[in-house]
Order: structure tokens, then C-alpha cells, then sequence
């Protein structure tokens, strides 16, 4: 286990990396170099807990993901996983590909099933990934409130801006709280599926606060709105994982508690 | 006491000792199983884990506080919403009140007691801090004439927590007092209500004399105590009620048809949610740090899953609200509400605005 000390080192470093110009195959080898495979294998959650938010908080891509599942399938770092039937999975080298998201470079590989635990791990791996995006939306978003004006008063003074914001901070901290306690299949689906939900409220909300500006190429929303797009499809949409908990309950005609004081 | 430890012998012991309702399903039926649940679990010990000695209770964390009312809350002991008033009552006394007030708190503790919180009025319900009910100094009483109105359970209370003013506007001229409900000049009239149950109700003052010792906290510290009361509120209070809404969503699973998966889904992850942060505010409670702002976003998704949860048994069981006697009807109704007590879901979204994106002033 890794102290607290070292996660905020460690953190400063992959952040500086990831927000470094440069295409995502730099950025895989710079993670190495920092250190995130001894991090992954030594202390999976905190690293996932770590390295994804920033992911998402940045818009950097590096096809990590891949080892987050290599790693629980006890295989070596470092390959390229299929995260669905179709042979969907983030390129290793990563060629930009076309898609609404071409940065991520998604390309399809041979599928082999994944396992329950393997897919749990991507699932909390991605909404913490979508978390760090949504938040990243949010503070655009809120700069651009508290800048612009119209009407002579500053955006963030409008009710029906702030009530937007503030509903889009609400659904990620929900996320967020659901994420630190996702241990198990059941716990990181339900973080999945809250963050999914998360992250397109955030490209929702933002969107409409951004208005004329957010929807140029050059403003960075963009990117984040389309990165959350994908990011909540992947391995189960909010919708998608919703109704196959939603057939669990049904199955079993009982609400699990889950987590506990 | 640790919370593991605490909540197996609490099982076994409420395993051993039924206290499932016996009265009939009115709000006088609730309000007596109420009372002697109190009693059973103070007299065995189990109410007066997490208050502190000095009120009369056992010591240990407040999150038994929480276990306490979740398990009460799943075994259906008692209606949450009523179980739960002591947490916003008991813990304002105990904090501010001088060691004669103190005193009452096991009278509330043990069930001996109901009181109320005399905070609305009719003309102060969101802005709380516009409130006229005044308190006038006559040498060692005040003599208070206002009228409060949302009042819980004021025909069945001995006593108010009431917030009054004793100077002039604003927060700085509010003081709180715990007042006899029999005094004389204090009238209740119980209000109905849409969806049946009168548990609110109007109290009118007038002239009522309360001796100067029964001030809670010095002259104008009213407001700083109607604050404090927040934290407690959506702790323990929300987890109580978190632990109901599952019960319900259980009640729903019993009876949902085929192919309301995704519905179904949609309502345990709003639970899901409330329940996680929920869990992280009880944490940061335990931990002695300071709650505020942040506890908007535990309200606002409290409420908004309460009302999902109510629309989709509306939804999946069609009729159950509209023509048939269950209690999904009455639920479904008071569900409605959630967005509006204790901080309307307007309210909390500008303290989040303000407090926790810092957007400044509107």
C-alpha cells in the first residue's frame, strides 16, 4: 500500500504529463517512466482512483485502460484488451481513428471474454474518468459564467444558470461517493452507471451555460463533451447498466444495501 | 461501543423483543407505537447509545445514532419521518441549552415526550430569518405573540423548540426558546393535509409567559442554533430515511411486473447515490469535521430519489395511486413534499451555487 505522501508526488507528476502537448503513445511511455505500472500492481485502487480523474480532468488519452484489465485478468501490462463482442478497444500504438472521439484511438482486436472482476475494474476505471471529465466541463462552464456578461450582469447571477451548475456538481459528487465505495461487481457498476449519468448531465448542463462558445471546434468543451459520449458507452452505458441492475432486482425481488456505516 | 458491535447485539435484541406495530395505521397509532418503541430501546439501552452522558445518554459515536434509526427504519418500528424529530430536537438542547435544559432531553429520549419545532410561519417559510414572532422581556419571562405554522406533531407535543423574535430584523434579533405547550395562550390546530395525515399544525401565541430560564443559548443566538440544527438533520435523519426508501423500493420489487427493469434500475441508483454520500457525511460527522454546504447535495438527492422512487410504483403499478386503498397512495402524496420541507430543492441548489461553486451573489 502506498501512503498518502507518495500519491500526491505521484499525482503531480502524471498531471504535468498529461497536460504536456503530445499524442497518447508519448504519453503511455511518459506514464511508464513515472512509474504508473509499479503503481497498478502494487496498489490497483488507489492508482485507478488516481490516474483516471486526471484522464478525464485533463482530456489527455493514453490507452491505459488496457492494463487496468490486464491486471485483473493477471496478465502483464502493457497489451491491448477487447472491451466488448464486437472487438472494441483503445489502440496500443494509438492511431487516431475515425469515430467521435478520434483521439482515443479505438480499434478492434480479437474478443475474449472478460470476467466479472475484469469488467468491474474498466467500470471503475471509466467513471472515474468520466468524473475527472465532468468536473473539467463544469469549471469551463463556471469561468465562463463568472466572466461573461449580458443584460449588464454577469451570467453566474442568473438563477437558471447557477441551479444548472449546481445540479451538475450534484450528480458528480453522488458519482464521486459512489465511486470511493465501488469494492465489488455489483458496487462498480452502480459507480459506472451513476458517473455515465454524471458525465453526459455535466455535457448537458454545460453545453447550454458555454452556449454560442461551446459549441466552436476551438473551445476545449467540445472535446470533453464528445470524450463522455464514448467514455459512457464503454463497457455499459448509464442507461444500459441500469436496466441489468435493474433486472438483477427483479430477479431476486430484493434491493441490496450494499454499503454500510 | 463500535458500530459492528453495536448493531449484532442490537439485532439479536430486537429479534428477542418484538416491538412490530400493534396499533392501527393513524397518525395516534403511529405516535403511540412511536412512544413505546422509545421506551423499550431506552429502558434496554440501546436509544441512549451515542448522546452523551451528560443528557442522559450512554456515550459512544453518533453514528449509533444512525444504525439505530436504520434498523428501526428497516424492521418498520416505526414511521421514520416522526422516529427522527428527536435528531433535530435533542442535539440543539444538548449543545446550547443550559444543564436545567438539559434535563428535559431524556424526557424526549425515552418517548416520555413529544415536542415540536416552532420555526415557520406563514410569512417566513424559505426566508426563515424574516420570521415576527416576538419575545418581549417582563422581568424574569418573556411574553411571546406570533404564530408558527408546519409545526410536526404540535398537538401532541409538551414542548416547543421555538425561534422568536426579541430585537430588531435579521438574523441577530432571534432568540430560541423550549416553551411548554400548555401554557396557557398557546392554541393548536392541526392542519389537513393532501395527502391525509394531519401531522402539521398551526400554533398560535398569545401572551404566552415563559420564564427567562427556559432561553436556549444568550438573546440573538437563535439563528446560529437554527443552523446548527442542518448537520444533525441530514445525518442521521437522511440515513433513517435513506433505510425507509429501500423498504419501499423492496415493497415495489414485490409487486413490479415484467419489463420494468430499466425503471427499476433508475430508482435503486438514485438510492444509491444518496446512500453513498450519505455515508461519506456520516463520515466526516464521525471524524469531528465540520458539516455545512456540502449537506445541500445529500437534500437535493434525497428528495429527488423520494420522488422517483414514488413515480415509478405509480408508474409500474397503474392505478395502485389513484384507485386503490394502499399505502402507496398516501406515500406517493407526501413524497411530493420532499422537494419543499426542511430547504426547498430552490434553496439548496443556491447554497450550492454559492457556497460550493462560489458564484457569488445572485
Amino acid at each position: 500500500m502506498i501512503d498518502a505522501a507518495d500519491l500526491t508526488l505521484l499525482s503531480t507528476g502524471f498531471r504535468a504529463a498529461m497536460e504536456e502537448p503530445g499524442d497518447a503513445d508519448r504519453l503511455d511511455a511518459a506514464l511508464v517512466e513515472l512509474g504508473w505500472r509499479e503503481l497498478l500492481a502494487d496498489s490497483p485502487d488507489e492508482a485507478v482512483a488516481l490516474v483516471f480523474p486526471l484522464l478525464g480532468a485533463t482530456g489527455a488519452h493514453a490507452p491505459l485502460l488496457n492494463d487496468v484489465l490486464l491486471h485483473a485478468l493477471g496478465r502483464p501490462p502493457g497489451g491491448v484488451v477487447a472491451l466488448a463482442e464486437n472487438g472494441l478497444a483503445f489502440g496500443r500504438p494509438c492511431v487516431p481513428a475515425g469515430g467521435l472521439d478520434p483521439a482515443l484511438g479505438l480499434c478492434r482486436v480479437e474478443w475474449r471474454p472478460l470476467g466479472e472482476e475484469a469488467v468491474a475494474a474498466g467500470r471503475r476505471a471509466l467513471g472515474f474518468q468520466l468524473v475527472g471529465a465532468g468536473r473539467a466541463m463544469l469549471e469551463l462552464a463556471r469561468e465562463h459564467a463568472l466572466t461573461r456578461t449580458q443584460f449588464g450582469r454577469r451570467l453566474a447571477s442568473f438563477q437558471a444558470v447557477r441551479h444548472r451548475l449546481a445540479e451538475t456538481l450534484v450528480t458528480l459528487e453522488a458519482a464521486e461517493a459512489a465511486l470511493a465505495h465501488a469494492t465489488d461487481p455489483t458496487t462498480s457498476t452502480l459507480g459506472k452507471a451513476l458517473a455515465g449519468r454524471a458525465g453526459l448531465a455535466a455535457a448537458r448542463n454545460c453545453q447550454q451555460v458555454l452556449a454560442g462558445i461551446g459549441f466552436t471546434a476551438e473551445h476545449r468543451f467540445q472535446s470533453f463533451a464528445r470524450r463522455v459520449l464514448v467514455l459512457d458507452d464503454l463497457l455499459g452505458s448509464a442507461k444500459a447498466l441500469a436496466e441489468d441492475v435493474g433486472g438483477s432486482l427483479l430477479a431476486t425481488r430484493r434491493a441490496p444495501r450494499l454499503i454500510e456505516l | 461501543m463500535r458500530v459492528e458491535e453495536f448493531r449484532t447485539g442490537l439485532r439479536a435484541w430486537l429479534d428477542e423483543h418484538d416491538l412490530s406495530p400493534v396499533h392501527d395505521k393513524s397518525l395516534d397509532g403511529d405516535m403511540a407505537q412511536l412512544s413505546r418503541v422509545r421506551r423499550a430501546l431506552f429502558d434496554a439501552g440501546w436509544m441512549r447509545w451515542g448522546w452523551p452522558e451528560h443528557a442522559g445518554g450512554l456515550g459512544g459515536p453518533t453514528i449509533l445514532r444512525a444504525v439505530l434509526g436504520e434498523e428501526v427504519a428497516t424492521r418498520g418500528l416505526a414511521e421514520p419521518g416522526i422516529y427522527s424529530l428527536i435528531e433535530v430536537l435533542a442535539p440543539t438542547l444538548i449543545r446550547y441549552g443550559s444543564p436545567e435544559l438539559l434535563a428535559f432531553v431524556p424526557l424526549l429520549l425515552s418517548g416520555e415526550e413529544t415536542w415540536c419545532q416552532g420555526f415557520s410561519e406563514p410569512g417566513a417559510g424559505s426566508d426563515l430569518a424574516s420570521l415576527t414572532t416576538r419575545a418581549v422581556r417582563d422581568g424574569a419571562e418573556w411574553v411571546i405573540d406570533g404564530q408558527k405554522v408546519w409545526t410536526s406533531l404540535a398537538q401532541y407535543a409538551q414542548r416547543c423548540l421555538l425561534l422568536a423574535r426579541t430585537s430588531g430584523p435579521g438574523h441577530r434579533g432571534i432568540s430560541a426558546f423550549l416553551v411548554d405547550m400548555d401554557s396557557p395562550g398557546v392554541l393548536v390546530r392541526p392542519i389537513e393535509t393532501m395527502h391525509g395525515v394531519d401531522e402539521f399544525a398551526e400554533v398560535f401565541f398569545d401572551g404566552v409567559r415563559v420564564p427567562a430560564d427556559r432561553m436556549i443559548g444568550a438573546v440573538g443566538q437563535g439563528w446560529e442554533i437554527a443552523m446548527s440544527i442542518l448537520p444533525d438533520e441530514r445525518s442521521s435523519c437522511f440515513w433513517h430515511r435513506v433505510a425507509h426508501l429501500y423498504t419501499r423500493l423492496d415493497r415495489l420489487l414485490a409487486a413490479a411486473p415484467a419489463g420494468s427493469e430499466r425503471a427499476l434500475g433508475e430508482a435503486f441508483l438514485d438510492l444509491h447515490a444518496i446512500r453513498s454520500t450519505s455515508l461519506r457525511t456520516q463520515h466526516r460527522r464521525a471524524r469531528g469535521e465540520p458539516l455545512g454546504a456540502e449537506t445541500s447535495i445529500d437534500k437535493i438527492l434525497i428528495a429527488s430519489a423520494e420522488q422517483r422512487l414514488f413515480d415509478t410504483a405509480r408508474d409500474l403499478l397503474p392505478g395502485v395511486v389513484e384507485y386503490e386503498e394502499s399505502p402507496w397512495r398516501e406515500e406517493y402524496l407526501y413524497s411530493r413534499a420532499a422537494t419543499i420541507y426542511g430547504g426547498t430543492a430552490e434553496i439548496q441548489r443556491n447554497i450550492v451555487a454559492k457556497r460550493l461553486l462560489s458564484l457569488g451573489d445572485e
